[in-house]
């Protein structure tokens, strides 16, 4: 399935309201997706600790993203927005270390877009794929042997 | 009424499962009544389910139904309660079922319902498909409009309740039983037969909803002909995200986004087969505007309306701001017919334009607002329940008591009493269960349940291990879900490498883990290898955890020591095609879970006996009826009243339209409010301090002469109603033949020979109190009673004297629901009704010198004729100003004392306008009548009856919990930097002066558990880490001992 042989490993965190929710509609519909993406679950997107972002890449994900409800239908109200600032802050941060912020991505839909949930893994395994590894994973790879 | 307490469960029967039957039940069942939750349909939901976006909030949020931590969402639950595998224990639901009969009296119902067979059990249906993939007969999707279709054998939405698939065995089911034959659990079963079964109630109550109008029975507007006419339910599945397109707004003859989309309102509304008005369309026409504009770029929207009826809570900012904003054209027209340019399936409307002149336009797609009727069977139900309903078809009801039926013991909300919205038919469902409640106080609590685990249960389990301190030994149970999971990952291989993971001691495959067989086998592996922490590897957290995590507590765990590795839904159903991947990912799901179980530690929620009194702020007919409804529950009501005397603003009413005695109802409620054991009256006092929590709050009342008294209570009610605005707009208090439309009630009532010597009366609606710089003193919003409240007066004088002129200046008229008849009898009448617009206000000028000293001073009001185009002069012998309700005084003082927000109305804001009209955010504080917002006695009755029944859910706990999922404080840790409280989104976390934090300094933040939501946003931003959200620890997500983050395992 892919065009240079790299599979990414991608980690998507996720609410447990429309984020999950959209994914369990996806697998309802039986929408397929690349298998390239595993899912953590947070109770919001809120909860979105740019420790746990950075700590996915260093144990060696080659891209991350975060998945909340829309604007405005938040269950915890703005718990997404919050997310979202802390992605943004995130993203520069992986710019200044040299990662690229483009590894890292929020999408917002809502629990009963299956196939948004599947438009978002194909997006990111893509992006991921043409980006090549990520970079730690190699530099670990490099130090360890 | 004599009730019959033959009954000892003292079960309530609910029919119909929409957003009002589910809401009703879910109180009734809190309450510890056994409810039937019977639905003729194969879901739960409603209307409600097929809506992606209320107005004016634009969300869906079914999830905030309630305060409930969990999974809440969504569609159709409106509650944790209705989430598969973990149903209310109080609650039974019986779908597909109807009611055929009805015998007995209140307290003593005997109803024989009618099971019609869904061919499929829900006990056995896993969802896997195979039925719809061979069934030959495809049919148009209901839950869609009609805009796919689906197969005879289906899910009434992907996400229905109960969570399996039924057989619309019409006579078009080919009877082929290819489905029996290929259903691997064999759920179905094509020979069902429809059974009866007789239930013993003490109480009834309604919910069965509303009818969408015909959109293709008036034939003018070409519906079911022209392609691009849909309805307005057909464009709410456009625009909804679980709606066919996710979203996408096409129009039906070519998929192409419309670029002009006219709506026309009032379809089988305000017309004369249909004299009512359905309430709902206005508001959601401009949802649906504003949905498109958002959704496709430069989309004209055009919507044809008689009257905007933006009579609720923020609709008119909506209103306002879908013109200004958005740009949505409101036309002034009932269009009377359209045609269809059969090349381009354009459709061509005709109107008069603003200069008076007919013109033609083409829009590529046209809305018709379809209204709201009688729900279908509404009358073989009256004549099995043996209730009335009114001219109308709907159910009949009394101004007064707004949600008992002609029947006692049977009570109705939401549109089968008259046509409304979501927040009124959540009111009208938690009031008619408040209702039931006062009325079988006896039998409260009869049926606890509790909430001690993450899931609803009895509370009746074996005691539990204790596993402090020992190494996790977790087992690990892989669901085959035959074909589902079974078809796509190597079971055998994921066992294997499931036993080589950290910590695991015992890895097995079940058949079908949620069938009891499945269930016993995890709970015998778990005594046998010792087990203390369990990982579940099958389907979603959503559908299945608590049935889990209730199973893992039946073997003596704690319940929070279970983990699921969804590879179903996220895994198998999507990686069909590609099982070596599908495997991998699989293992590395359970690996992620094993890695979290294994950090997982038991939790525990405090337990809490409520005091059983309720602080009640305000004495009017909110304040009264919601104590009496509570005292005669059978607990304690301190109701406080600032004036002198019980009765608020009820005092100033002297008739309704509808003819009822408001003065009656007054002495009633006082009289019964006086002589009622368990309420004390405090008059001429204020509430001066506020604290505490849910089920345990004090409060401290100032009395006029100084003295102050302690009340401890368990919840606290505010009531405190609005007032007519005054100020001297229109020469108001400063020309003596200007009045107020109270002040014209009174002359009416006390002076009527004066009021019919009158030959010219002008009446003036939406008139707002100005400031000392002429500016109005109060934002734009629809006081909502005072349109009825004109009419009321205005036909009382042309009664009195039909040949006096009564001419009501007016922006829109709001007589919303049944009221619309009012309207029309006062132009029979001959009541003169001109519209005027903000642009043009009428002048009002006294004619003579100093105009206080006379009344002999005569006055002009002009205004513009809006159809004649020409200034229109009257000198009236009287000017009636409709004057704004405004809350009431010391509002915002309350607000600041209870920590309780205010809309930009100035009126309390509720937690969701739409969802919990009548809770705030806190739990344990309620609020009703006019302090939420204008509203008629009848709708004051029914919130106050809500709030009291939400109240009564509390009080009867016995006990109730606090914690669980929620954020905790290290106070070593925390610098008191204030972040907590400015990131939480719910303003919980405060920073405590009497808690020491880091470094022994004063000054610690503190998160409430009975408030926190638990989303832990406090616990990402806090720089110091001194905050962790219980079940979603650091450690618990990043499980240091076992990276779980990042790389995958490898194969």
């Amino acid at each position: 399935m892919s065009d240079n042989g790299f599979e990414p490993q991608i980690t998507a965190f996720m609410c447990i309201y429309c984020g999950y929710m959209a994914a369990d509609t996806a697998g309802a519909l039986r929408i397929p997706y690349p298998a390239n993406v595993k899912l953590v679950k947070l109770p919001c997107t809120g909860k979105t600790d740019p420790r746990y972002i950075l700590q996915a890449f260093e144990e060696g994900a080659d891209g991350v993203y975060v998945v909340a409800c829309p604007v405005g239908n938040c269950h915890h109200v703005r718990g997404n927005e919050r997310g979202y600032a802390r992605v943004q802050r995130t993203k520069k941060l992986l710019d200044a270390i040299g990662l690229g912020g483009e590894r890292l991505e929020m999408f917002f839909m809502s629990g009963g877009q299956g196939q948004a949930f599947a438009d978002a893994a194909k997006e990111m395994t893509e992006r991921i794929r043409s980006l090549g590894p990520s970079p730690i994973k190699e530099r670990v790879n490099e130090l360890t042997g | 009424m004599a009730v019959n307490h033959e009954n000892p469960e003292g079960a309530v029967l609910v029919v119909g499962g929409g957003i009002g039957g589910m809401r009703a039940a879910i109180d009734l069942a809190e309450a510890g009544l056994k409810v039937y939750l019977v639905e003729r349909e194969a879901g739960l939901g409603g209307r409600v389910a097929q809506l992606g976006y209320m107005f004016p909030t634009h969300d869906c949020v079914l999830c905030r139904g309630t305060s409930d931590h969990g999974y809440g969402c969504t569609r159709p639950a409106i509650s944790p309660a209705f989430v598969d595998h973990n149903l209310h224990p109080n609650i039974e639901i019986m779908t597909r079922t109807e009611i055929v009969d009805a015998s007995g009296q209140a307290g003593d119902f005997t109803v024989t319902l009618r099971h019609h067979p869904r061919y499929v059990s829900v006990e056995r249906c896993t969802n896997c498909g195979l039925c719809a993939a061979v069934c030959p007969v495809r049919l148009p999707s209901e839950f869609q409009e009609a805009l796919v279709t689906r197969m005879a054998i289906h899910k009434s939405a992907p996400r229905s309740f109960p969570d399996a698939y039924y057989v619309d065995k019409g006579d078009y089911c080919t009877d082929c039983r290819r489905c029996q034959a290929v259903c691997p659990t064999g759920a179905v079963n094509l020979d069902e037969e429809a059974w009866d079964e007789q239930v013993h109630v003490s109480a009834v109550i309604l919910a069965v909803g509303y009818r969408l109008s015909d959109a293709g029975a008036l034939e003018e507007f070409g519906y079911g002909r022209y392609p691009n006419v849909v309805h307005s339910m057909q464009y709410e599945r456009y625009v909804s995200r679980s709606g066919p397109t996710e979203g996408l707004l096409l129009r039906p003859s070519d998929n192409q986004p419309p670029k002009r989309i006219a709506w026309l309102q009032c379809i089988g509304s305000r017309d004369q087969e249909h004299p009512y008005c359905s309430s709902i369309c206005c508001m959601y026409a401009t949802k649906e505007a504003v949905l498109a504009k958002q959704r496709v770029e430069g989309v004209h929207c055009q919507v044809f309306m008689m009257d905007e009826r933006a009579f609720n809570k923020e609709y008119n900012a909506y209103f306002h701001r879908s013109c200004q904003e958005y740009g949505v054209q409101y036309t002034r027209c009932r269009i009377s017919d359209l045609w269809e340019d059969p090349q381009t399936h354009d459709l061509i409307l005709h109107y008069p334009g603003e200069d008076g002149k007919m013109k033609e336009e083409r829009f590529d797609m046209v809305v018709l607002s379809v209204g709201v009727q009688p729900p279908a069977g509404a009358e073989a139900l009256a004549r099995a329940l043996g209730f009335n309903l009114n001219e109308y078809g709907f159910c009949r009801t009394d101004t007064f008591n707004p949600l008992e039926t002609s029947q006692p013991g049977i009570y109705v909300c939401g549109a089968f009493a008259s046509p409304k919205e979501i927040a009124e038919t959540i009111i009208d469902a938690a009031g008619a269960a408040g209702d039931v409640m006062r009325l079988f106080h006896d039998q409260l609590g009869g049926r606890p349940s509790s909430r001690e685990y993450p899931f609803l249960s009895r509370g009746d389990f074996p005691p539990e291990r204790d596993v402090s301190g020992q190494p996790p030994r977790v087992g690990v149970f892989v669901c085959r879900c035959y074909p589902s999971i079974e078809g796509a990952v190597d079971i055998e291989r994921l066992l294997e490498r499931a036993r080589e993971y950290p910590h695991v001691v015992y890895a097995a495959d079940v058949g079908y883990g949620c069938f009891p067989e499945g269930l016993a086998a995890i709970k015998q592996a778990i005594a046998d290898h010792d087990l203390n922490r369990v990982v579940v590897a099958a389907c979603s957290h959503r559908t299945h955890e608590s049935l889990f995590q209730r199973t893992v507590r039946e073997a003596g765990l704690n319940a929070y020591l279970v983990e699921m590795a969804n590879i179903r839904e996220h895994c198998a159903w999507v990686h069909a095609q590609e099982p070596e991947a599908a495997t991998r990912k699989a293992m590395e799901l359970v690996r992620m879970a094993v890695g979290r179980a294994s950090a997982l530690q038991p939790v525990y929620k405090t337990a809490v006996q409520p005091v059983r009194r309720a602080l009640i702020i305000g004495g009017g007919v909110a304040g009264m009826t919601a104590a009496l409804a509570i005292a005669d529950a059978g607990f304690d009501v301190t109701l406080v009243e600032r004036s002198e005397a019980l009765g608020g603003h009820l005092h100033d009413i002297h008739y309704v339209v509808e003819g009822y005695n408001p003065q009656r109802l007054l002495r009633d409620l006082v009289n019964r409010v006086r002589g009622h054991t368990r309420i004390d009256v405090y008059t001429r006092t204020e509430v001066v301090e506020h604290s505490g929590r849910v089920g345990n709050y004090r409060a401290v009342l100032r009395r006029q002469d100084g003295r102050q008294e302690v009340v401890t209570h368990g919840v606290t009610i505010v009531a405190t109603g609005g007032q007519e605005a005054r100020g001297s707009r229109y020469l108001l208090g400063k020309h003596p033949r200007v009045i107020t439309q109270l002040e014209l009630e009174e002359a009416i009532t006390s002076r009527l020979d004066e009021i019919a010597r009158l030959k010219d009366v002008v009446m003036i609606q939406c008139v707002r109190p100005e400031d000392s710089e002429g500016r109005s003193a109060l934002p734009p919003y629809c006081s909502r009673i005072c349109c009825t409240s004109t009419i009321k007066n205005a036909l009382r004088i042309k009664v009195a004297n039909p040949d006096c002129r009564v001419t009501v200046l007016y922006k829109d008229i709001i007589t919303y629901g049944f009221r619309e008849q009012y309207y029309t009898e006062a132009r029979r009448r001959g009541v003169l009704f001109v519209r005027y617009d903000e642009e043009n206000e009428p002048v009002v000028e006294s004619l003579n010198g100093d105009p206080s000293t006379s009344s002999e001073r005569r006055l002009r009001v002009t205004v513009q004729e809006p159809m004649l185009r020409r200034p229109m002069v009257i000198e009236p012998d009287l000017l009636v100003l409709s004057m704004a309700i405004e809350p009431a005084q010391g509002s915002a003082e309350l607000a600041r004392l209870l920590k309780v927000p205010l809309s930009h109305e100035g009126f309390f804001l509720e937690a969701h306008i739409k969802m919990r009209p009548m809770d705030f955010m806190e739990e344990g504080i309620f609020v009703c009548g006019m302090a939420h917002y204008p509203k008629f006695i009848e709708e004051s009755i029914s919130h106050a009856l809500a709030t009291a029944g939400r109240a009564i859910t509390i009080l009867a706990k016995e006990p109730f919990y606090i914690g669980g999922t929620v954020a905790v404080v290290d106070q070593t840790k925390c610098m008191g930097c204030l972040t907590c409280v400015r990131v939480c989104p719910f303003h919980i976390p405060r920073v405590d002066p009497h808690r020491v934090g880091a470094g022994g300094i004063a000054g610690a933040s503190y998160i409430e558990p009975a408030l926190c939501h638990g989303c832990g946003t406090c616990t990402a931003e806090c720089p110091a880490t001194a905050i962790q959200l219980v079940n979603y620890t650091d450690t618990q997500i990043m499980v240091p001992e076992m990276p779980v983050l990042g790389s995958w395992v490898s194969v």
